[in-house]
Order: C-alpha cells, then structure tokens, then sequence
C-alpha cells in the first residue's frame, strides 16, 4: 500500500501544501488501492476519477504558482452518496433516484469546494439511510473490510468502509440513529456526529429531520477536527443551524493534560443491557486505563434510555413517511410506465422503485400518525423524547461526558440482525441533539475492532474533541493498522 | 317570510404581499411563464429546507391588530399530509396551534345598522401550484403542472358561524378586502386568484339554537358569486328541508354559469391528514416590541379616515367614501390637500376633482391613482390656481386635460398657452361693448325683460376673450351696460 494511504489528513495536508506530495499522487494512490480493494468491498456506488485528477491537477497548480490555498487543499475526500453534488447523480442508494442529479450543492459541499477538497466518489449507504448495515442500499451490500462475511454497519457503511480500509484519507457520512459512530465502530476508525444544529444540513436528502445530521470518518480525531472547522458553521438556509463563535476545532488537542480534568461519566444503565462479553471487558480495561491518567470515573444514571429504541423508531418513522412522500414519481425520479390512474401512478412508483425498509418505515409512520394513533404513538414519544433529553442533561451536569462502548454487540455476518438496544448510546445523541464521537480502543474476537463513545453537552463539539483526542493517544490503538484484504 | 334562517361562516384565504414566497426565495409575481418561478425548495427536491419568510409573519399579524385580533407570540408549524401533485412535497406546511391571531372582530353596516361579526382565526400556511387539465382535447391523458403558485404565502381567516344572509356575506367581504388592502397584506384581487374563499351555509328554522347539516361551497372567486351561492344554497336547503328531506353534510362547487351548487363527489371516509410538528422549523416566540413595533405600522382604517375627513375637509359622506376606498386615493387626497395654500378651501374642490375628472380619466385608461400622470401637488396647485383667480373653472378643465396628457405641472401649461384669465376690467369692458355690439337680438330681448337673452352676450364675451376673461366680471359689466 502506497505510503501517502497510511498518513492521516493532518499529515497529507502539510505533505501537499508544501509540495512534498503532488495532490495528482495523493488521489492516483486512491484509486489505485480502490481497484485493489473495491471489489471485495464494495464501498463506492460511483467513481469520478477523471474528475478528481482534473481538479487535484488544479490544486497543484495552485500550490505551486503561491495563490492561496484552501484548508484541504488537494485532499481526497469520499462523500455518502445523500449529500447533493451539483451536477452529480445522487441517489441515496434507491432505485427511484437511480437517474437523479443534482441542481445544487449541499452546504457542507460547497464549504468542501471553497477548502478545495478533491470529492474522488460517491459511498455506498442503506437506502436513503435507513437502516444499520448497508443491506438495504438498492445497488449492492458493502463489506467490512476486516471480516468481509460482515456487515460494516450502516447506514453510512460505504464511508466508513472507504476510510477504514484506506481508500480514501476521510469521508462525510449522515447520522440519524447512529448510522455514522455505529460503522465507524465497526470498521475501527473515528466517526463523529456533531450537535444537533452545527453543520447544516442543507442539500441532505432527509431521513429524520429532527435528528440527521452531517458528520465525518477519519483515522484520527485531529482529522475530524480539521475537517469540521471547514464545514461548521451558520447557514442560513437550515433554520435549525446555529451561529457558534467556534472557528477553529483543531485547538487544544494536543493537550497533554486534558484527561487530568475530565470527569466520566459511565452510564448505570450499561449493565441492564446484554453486552458481548469481550466488549464489556475490554470497556473494564479502558476505564482503568483513563483512570490511571488521571481522569475521573463517576457513575450517572439516565433512566429513560430504556425507551430509546421504541421513541427513536416511532418518531424517525414518522418524519420519514412525510420526508419521503416527496418521492411520487411526479417530478423527478422513477415513475412506473404502467399507472393507470393518479392514485394507481403514486402507488405503482413506490412500490417498484422503493425498497423494503423504506416501505415497512412509510407504513409504520403512517400508522403512528394516523388520527387515531397520533396520542398513543407519536405524541407519547414526544414526550418520553423530553423526559429522556432531560435525564441525559441531568447526567451531563454531573460529567464532562458520558462514556460507554460504541456498539453493544459485534458486527454481525450479512442476513443476521443485531439487537435493537445494540446502539442505544449513539441514538440517544441523536433523540437529544447531543454531539458524539466514537473512537476505536482494540481488537477483540479474532481482530474485529471495537470503538467507544464519548456523548457531550449540546454544543460542546470543541471539547469533545479534546477528551476524544486525550483518549485516543491512551488508548493504544494503532491506526495505521489496516485490514488485510 | 321563510321559517328558516341563513347561517353561514367563510373561510377566506388572502395571498400575502411579499415579494417572495413564504418557504423560500423566489418571486411571487403574478402571470409569469409557468414553472419560471420555482427552486430546489418549492419544487421539494431531495435535501431543501423551508426557510421562513418574516415579512409573511409580519403582514398577518398587522392584519390581525387591524381586525382586533390577539395576536399570539408563539409561532409554530405543522405538516398537513396529502397526495397531491400540485402539493410538491405532499404535505403542506401550515401553522399549527395557536394560530397567530385569534378572536378578532369586524364591524360591518346592515340596512344601516352596525353588525359586529366575530372572527375565529388567522393562520399562516402555504399555497398549492396548479393543474392544468387537458381537458376536451384529444390529449386527455396528461395534465401539466405549473408551481410558481407554490409555497406562496397565504393568510387563512376563519369567522364565526354569524353570517345570516347573502347581503351580508358581500358586505363583510368587501370590507375585509378593503381593510386587508389598505394594511397592504394582500392585494385581494378574487381575479388572479388572492383572495380566495370556502363558504359553510346552513338553515335552521327560527328560534332554533343548533347548528343544521352544513354544506361547504369550495373556492368561491367573486365576491358576486358567494353572494349568489349563499342565496342558492339558502333556498336548496329550504327547499329540501320543507319536502320533509334530508340534508347531508358534503362539499358542493358553485356554478357560476348555470348559478346553481352542485355536489362534489363525495371521498370514502374523511381525510386524515396526519398532521405532525414540521421539524425543520423551529417554534419561535414574538417579542413584545416586535408586535408593539407592527402595531404602530398599521395604517388608520377606512371608516376612521371617513369619519376624520368628514370632520376636517367638510366633505360629503359620499365624497368622503370614495375617498377613502383605497388607502392610495385617501393618501394622494390628503397630500394634495395638505400642498395646497388655503387648506380650508381647496379641501372640497379637490375632492371634486379627484372623484370626477381624475378618477373618471385613470377608469378609462385602466390606470391606478398610484399610476396617475398627474400628481397630487400639481393637482393641488391647480385648484390653488383657480381658487385665487388666476384661472377659471373652465379653463382648468382645459389645463388639466394637458397635465394629464403630458403629465406636466399646471403653470406651465398655463404659460405655454397664454390662459391666464383676464381679471383686468378695462381690458373686459372693451369686449363686452362689442360683444353687445353684435348681439341686437338678444340686448333687445333682454331689454323686454327676459334675462336669460344674456347668456348668449355672455358667450359671445367668452369665445372673444378665448375663454379667458374672468366671468364674474364679465355678467357684472354687461348688466350694467344693458341695465345703465
Ligand atoms: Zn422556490
């Protein structure tokens, strides 16, 4: 594997920028391990390598004649394929965008093009992000690169998958229940969901609009950092952004102090959960480990988790049956030769073009929103969705962040199903617009990587990464470790 | 006299007059090429987020503090799910509880006495696009959709079942449109489809106290109509009643052409809409001084004006309701009134002016007073003009036809032409001593007593003078030479 693949974005950068590396090499090395790699895996839905050498060309350029440059510079990054590239196709992994390009650019892509990051390809995902495992994309299933009989996770497996198995430095990902810290778990790699509200989601194709939010896979959680002082920010053109004065993530990472000021805080609630037995053990080890630098491990205790799978499902389900009522094959996308009334032409579309999870999802918000649900579904979730925002704020006024394993179980092989309760930390980030990290800490049963995560207080993004940094250099980990494949 | 009486309740949904649309950024503009105003948001493609328009917020809660409504400070929304192709998002984005304003009030005459109608309700939501049918054409199998309309802002008022007669249906929508008009919410105009209305009529018979089966009439868009549809609907129901029939609850269209309600075919089950919080907008609260700021941005109303122009300009009731109709003939009357040198004089004459030349010259050129070539100042100054003497009445006519024209100010159409009038007695008298010089017939009349015979001395003094000597003196000369 070309040496360029192994350094993290922080390195490459300064590589690039000085002219040690050509931008034009960085991404040649992309594309010549994605043909090594991509058909075991298969990550990407599409390729634009002659597009991207154009523009890493450019960016050589532009090194070399001293204009100034942006933060990423010629740097390769891949992009899930639900974020709008202007003139690309995009297609969320369904049949019915199969044909779709897009008008616009998202507002993290446009930040993206301004830093002068390279895009070298579209990722593979579950179908406009739903589900946990990249089974349901209508294209093809993506594999986990260190056990291939393996899901990666979902539902922005083809990202973390792109990353981990060195196809590319980074990538973006979205994250509605997980689906970015869940694969990034998987996949032994960094996955990051910011708060709720600090990158726009503008030029997102919605899953749940109330908990999506873009986020990122890298190596390391400087990278991340990096990548989000590019992409944060205020837009207006998302009503649920926020200004923040933060500009710089990037800052006090390198503190050797951090861990010496944290405090902890592990959820009582871990124990009420089945949890593989090699995780929870090696969660044991962590936990002495950050002790032993100087952190402080307390207990919290949020009650309510226990309702976070069934409050999750029925809230996200019902933002998706309106989200994605959108796709009637009207205006764009498919639309069936055969309809032969209005209602029969909407029905015909959906069916043949939307796949079963998306379906079964329509079907269940549907339900829960129906005049005579709505009490007993939907508004009760609402509820409990306070009641549980309320119990994490609680626990995070007693801690600097709550800490627990990233995933309850191990990935598991294409076909099986993993316990729903499996990744109730990382959702409960999403019910309470809290940011999150995942952070790769070892190897258990037989070198499948296993992350942890640390959940922080709304807006607390900046600090979070300082204590997932701290982590990261404790942790032992070696992430120039690649899978063999 | 029936048994029964009329109730009836109107939905009326006004456009909101903002440039842009309420969910995003383009163009409201009326009659453009279909499709040319539409974006990424109003068209919903994969990723667009609805961006809240202040100025639509704005301009409803204005019309609320007109109609003595309370406004409420918290503002959020919801999403109406249905299926339907001009719905580009098929949902519709709509307030949901509490609406902006609530219980406001509006007083409408009735044979001469004051009604007080109650109002439920204004609430912001969003406009649909529009099908086009092929229909009667050999191309039945497609329809074509245009959504410029689309995710234009509307204003939903709701009023109270208080309505009992197709009279005051009309009246109450003529004075709401002229108060939403002179607030400048809306621009009403039922033509182009902004201002558009759901009309609810039942019957029951006199004295009772419960509501009858309802009948909705959908999308009225003439004031004319719902009048007209009200009394259809009235007698239908009566009709049916008094036979011993049934009525059922359902929706009818209104048929303007036969003048008749026909009954939409009606769904299985009503409608569930599934109504959920829209997630990409935040609820926000209003703030005190931003409502205290739009209070003091709302216009003095028709009827105050009335009433205050009546009582500072000496102005007939009738003079005074015309111009008061629209905020914009009421603003360019009291401007001209406030440039003129005697305020006191000219207030009636340029009530004349304005109602009779200016108002019947804009008519026959399809123009608005805010079009009008001449403007308010230089129509004051012609009054001003023939008040002080400087021209007469008739001469005026002549220079405002020219200021109309050329739109030019009336002194120097009075220069260009030479039409000052001729006040200078000597210069008169000469006149007149040949004008009686040439009119033996008619001295001799009007030496045999018949006064009148003068007139035609008088115009013969005038066609010399081209129009120009003052004709006070003029009468006053001749008499005294006939008379001397
Ligand atoms: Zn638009």
């Amino acid at each position: 594997m070309d040496e360029i693949l192994t350094v993290s974005v922080k390195d490459l950068r300064i590589k690039i920028l000085s002219g040690e590396v050509k931008s034009v090499d960085a991404v040649k090395a992309c594309y010549k391990r994605i043909k090594e790699v991509e058909p075991k895996v298969k990550a990407f839905l599409k390729l634009n390598e002659e597009q991207a050498l154009k523009h890493a060309a450019a960016s050589d350029k532009k090194i070399k004649s001293g204009v100034k440059c942006g933060i990423l510079e010629g740097i390769p990054i891949a992009i899930k394929d639900n974020i709008m590239i202007k003139g690309e196709s995009m297609t969320s992994a369904s049949k019915y965008l199969e044909n779709y390009v897009s008008p616009y650019d998202a507002a993290v892509i446009e930040k993206l093009k301004e830093a002068g990051a390279v895009f070298i390809g579209r990722t593979n995902m579950d179908e406009f992000a739903m589900g946990g495992s990249t089974e349901t994309s209508a294209y093809q299933k993506t594999a986990n690169p260190w056990d291939i009989e393996r899901i990666p996770g979902g539902s922005s497996g083809g990202s973390a998958v792109a990353v981990s198995s060195a196809m590319a430095p980074f990538a973006l990902g979205s994250d509605t229940g997980g689906s970015i810290r869940q694969p990034a778990g998987f996949t032994g790699i960094v996955g990051y969901k910011p708060s709720y509200g600090l990158i726009s989601r503008y030029g997102v194709c919605a899953l749940a609009s109330s908990f999506d939010q873009i986020g990122s896979f890298s190596k390391n959680v400087y990278d991340t950092a990096l990548l989000v002082s590019v992409i944060a920010g205020k837009d207006y053109r998302d009503p649920v952004c926020e200004p923040t004065e933060q500009t710089d993530y990037t800052a006090g990472l390198e503190n050797p102090d951090t861990l010496k000021n944290l405090k902890i805080g592990i959820p009582k609630e871990l124990s009420d959960y089945d949890t593989d037995g090699e995780i929870l053990k090696s969660f044991e080890g962590v936990i002495k480990n950050l002790q032993l630098y100087g952190a402080e491990i307390v207990e919290i205790s949020a009650p309510s988790y226990k309702y976070v799978p069934a409050l999750y499902k029925v809230i996200m389900c019902a933002e998706v049956s309106a989200n994605i009522a959108t796709f009637d094959g009207i205006r764009y996308g498919y639309r069936s030769p055969n309809g032969i009334s209005l209602n029969d032409e909407y029905a015909k579309s959906r069916s043949q073009s939307l796949g079963y999870e998306v379906k079964k999802r329509i079907l269940f918000g549907t339900y829960v929103l129906g005049a005579k649900n709505y009490y007993r579904c939907y508004h009760q979730a609402q509820r409990v969705r306070t009641l549980l925002i309320n119990d994490l704020n609680k626990a995070l006024s007693e801690c600097d962040f709550i800490f627990s394993p990233a995933t309850l179980q191990m990935p598991v092989k294409f076909g099986e199903y993993l316990p729903e309760e499996c990744d109730i930390f990382l959702i409960a980030a999403n019910l309470g617009g809290f940011p999150g990290i995942t952070v790769p800490c070892s190897f258990v049963k037989s070198h499948m990587p296993m992350g942890v995560h640390f959940m922080g207080k709304r807006f607390s993004d900046a600090k979070l990464f300082q204590a997932a940094s701290a982590f990261e250099r404790i942790s032992g980990f070696d992430i120039s470790k690649y899978p063999k494949i | 006299m029936s048994n029964y009486e009329t109730v009836v309740g109107l939905e009326v949904h006004m456009q909101i007059n903002t440039k842009s649309k309420v969910f995003c950024e383009c163009s409201t503009e009326f009659g453009a090429e279909p499709n040319s105003n539409t974006c990424v948001i109003c068209t919903s493609q994969p990723g667009a987020i609805p961006i809240l328009n202040k100025k639509a917020v704005e301009a409803i809660i204005k019309t609320g503090l007109a109609l003595n409504f309370t406004v409420n400070k918290q503002c959020t929304f919801a999403r109406k799910q249905y299926f339907y192709p001009d719905v580009p998002k098929n949902y519709q984005i709509t307030q949901s509880e509490p609406p902006l304003c609530s219980n406001g009030k509006l007083a409408i005459a009735v044979d001469g006495k004051e009604k007080v109608i109650n109002l439920t309700r204004i609430h912001l939501e969003e406009d649909a696009g529009k099908l086009v049918h092929e229909i009667g054409s050999r191309k039945l199998d497609y329809s074509l959709l245009d959504l410029n309309r689309a995710s234009v802002g509307l204003m939903e008022l709701v009023t109270e079942p208080e309505l009992s007669s197709p009279q005051e249906a009309l009246e109450f929508l003529t004075e709401l449109r002229t108060i939403v008009r002179y607030i400048g919410a809306s621009e009403c105009s039922m033509e182009e489809g902004k201002m558009r209305c759901d009309v609810n009529v039942s019957v029951r018979p006199n004295g009772q106290k419960d509501l009858g089966t309802r009948v909705e009439i959908k999308n009225m868009n003439s004031i004319s109509g719902v009048r007209d549809a009200i009394a259809y609907e009235t007698e239908r129901q009566i009709e049916v009643l008094s036979r011993g029939g049934k009525l059922v609850q359902e929706t009818r269209l209104w048929e303007a052409e036969e003048g008749i309600t026909k009954s939409m075919r009606s769904k299985e089950g009503a409608l569930d809409y599934r109504y959920f919080p829209e997630p990409d907008l935040v609820p926000f609260n209003l703030p005190d001084s931003f409502i205290e700021e739009l209070r003091a941005q709302v216009p003095e109303l028709p009827k105050a004006r009335k009433a205050r122009l009546i009582k500072e300009c000496a102005l007939s009731e009738y003079d005074a309701d015309f111009l008061t109709s629209s905020k914009q003939i009421a603003d360019y009357y009291e401007e001209a009134v406030n440039a003129a040198k005697n305020k006191e004089l000219a207030a009636k004459p340029l009530a004349n002016w304005i109602s009779t030349e200016l108002s019947g010259k804009l008519n026959a050129s399809g123009k608005e007073i805010s079009e009008s070539p001449v403007s308010s100042k230089d129509l004051s100054k012609l009054v001003s003009l023939i008040l002080d003497g400087t021209i007469s009445g008739k001469i005026a006519k002549t220079v405002f036809e020219e200021m109309y024209e050329k739109s030019v100010d009336p002194e120097s159409v009075i220069k260009e032409k030479g039409l000052v009038q001729i006040s200078d007695e000597s210069a008169i008298i000469k006149i007149c001593e040949e004008a009686i010089g040439e009119s033996t017939k008619a001295v001799a009349e009007f030496k045999a007593g018949k006064e009148r015979a003068i007139g035609a001395i008088v115009g013969l003094v005038m066609k010399k003078s081209k129009g120009q000597a003052n004709p006070q003196i003029v009468n006053k000369i001749l008499i005294e030479k006939l008379k001397g």
